[in-house]
């Protein structure tokens, strides 16, 4: 497999690195190979896009223009940035007028967007590589319950994103199964995590956020896996302000999918900074033993 | 209610084809909706897609800050519309246009201005960069902030920030 430029992203590179780790020693484990680049925000889809269309454009042509000099495709750790580098390669790719008018202003800074490189969401790299992770499984996972919450951007819009069925995601699931887990099935797998429209309305994301996890905590799984920090930050960081405002235990914990593979890989929890999660994984580790 | 005609210029020039057109009013962008769910329809996508057809701009930018910025940008109205709108796309064109007037929520500002000045949504911070170090992690590759600043300038984003 070809080498691919990292893009961790400022949520995970600047907030919560231990997401990192659990990828890059995953990557390692499975062969996949990554190297950095001076990468700015991508920049997200659900804030900066609706900010400035043509702006944000510019940025993430920018961004692919960096990973296009060395003639890589790009893997992302990140649902929000795989959706706006895959958007913004689409639309450039789509629309001349566009992509001479990002040129223009790339050109004053010079730098060039040819629309020569691929995106890849790191989950769909994975998914090409399921016998590779099932036999890398040492401890399997059996008897782990585990709920799915692949996140919109990974396979919205589709026609775009073109991952993964839109309304019915499996990718996830096929990963989960390959680790050797439990996959539960809850009812709500392709609601949103209600993070972005907690960034103007609190209350409403916490709404939806609720929604979500009475679905989870009613099927009884044992943890809820992610492969966005957007949704991770929603589900592990408000968890606790979910309990206060609705006066009820949740404490389902949240894994990145790439601490579910690691764990099952047999790499030690206290590498993979499990500590710093705010709702406590403790009872799943003792589980898997 | 007045038709702006050059309003609806912008929103029928976001499809070429001219599928927004279309639209019937069937409601499932509305029925699908996380955040219409919760908010009783204060944020109503299938009434958002209606206004900006018709071009009642007056409308779409007197109402409530939440029947534009409400969305969460799902994607899931783009997937369940039978004539295959984009919604999300057009919800973008009166998200940037409500960016213009000074009234998006503060937290829009805020980003753009972080992004500005940083070239990064979340800039970096000595605890985390320890934590890397701790975690095995090489350092982040740090970003031409300048470049991007410039970049941002030349098109004339610093113009739409908000103060301090």
């Amino acid at each position: 497999m070809a080498e691919f430029k990292m893009f961790e992203g400022c949520m995970i590179g600047n907030r919560i690195p231990f997401i990192e780790a659990s990828c890059r020693k995953v990557f390692d484990k499975l062969g996949i190979a990554t190297s950095q680049a001076p990468f700015s925000c991508c920049p997200d889809p659900t804030g900066f896009a609706n900010f400035d269309n043509d702006g944000w454009l510019a940025v993430g042509a920018r961004n692919l223009a960096l990973a296009e000099s060395e003639g890589k495709d790009i893997i992302s750790l990140c649902n929000g940035c795989s959706n706006t580098l895959k958007l913004v390669n689409h639309t450039l790719k789509h629309d001349n007028l566009k992509k001479d008018k990002i040129n223009q202003e790339l050109l004053k800074i010079g730098k060039e967007y040819k629309g020569t490189i691929d995106v890849k969401h790191f989950v769909s790299v994975l998914k090409g590589e399921l016998e590779k992770i099932k036999s890398s499984t040492v401890k399997p996972l059996s008897g782990l319950k585990v709920a799915c919450h692949p996140g919109c951007h990974y396979m919205r819009p589709s026609e775009v994103m073109e991952t993964d069925d839109p309304m019915h995601p499996m990718d996830l699931k096929e990963i989960v199964i390959a680790c050797g887990a439990t996959v539960v099935d809850y009812g709500e797998e392709v609601l949103c995590c209600g993070s972005s429209v907690s960034n103007a309305y609190e209350d409403h994301g916490m709404a939806i956020l609720k929604k979500k996890m009475d679905a989870v905590k009613k099927v009884g799984a044992d943890c809820l896996v992610v492969n966005c920090p957007a949704c991770f930050q929603q589900f592990d960081g408000k968890q606790r302000d979910l309990s206060k405002k609705f006066e009820e235990e949740f404490k389902i914990p949240i894994l990145y999918i790439s601490e579910l593979i690691a764990l099952g890989m047999g790499i030690p929890a206290d590498e993979l900074g499990t500590k710093f999660h705010r709702t406590r994984v403790s009872d799943i580790l003792e589980k898997i033993g | 209610m007045a038709t702006d005609f050059e309003f609806r210029k912008q929103v029928l020039d976001m499809h070429m084809s001219g599928v927004i057109k279309y639209c019937y009013q069937c409601n499932r962008c509305t029925d699908y909706c996380p955040v219409a769910e919760v908010t009783d329809n204060a944020y109503n996508p299938r009434q958002n897609i209606l206004n900006a057809l018709l071009g009642f701009k007056d409308a779409i930018f007197s109402a409530e800050k939440i029947a534009i910025w409400g969305c969460t940008v799902c994607d899931t109205c783009d997937e369940v519309c039978p004539q295959s709108i984009e919604l999300t796309e057009i919800f973008k064109l009166l998200k940037n246009q409500s960016v213009i007037n000074g009234d998006a929520p503060d937290y829009y500002y805020l980003q753009a201005k972080t992004i500005f000045e940083n070239a990064k949504a979340v800039p970096p911070q000595p605890a985390i960069e320890r934590r890397r170090q701790q975690l095995g992690l090489p350092a982040v590759a740090a970003p031409d902030v300048n470049e991007l600043t410039t970049l941002l300038k030349n098109m004339g984003i610093d113009k739409k920030l908000k103060g301090e």
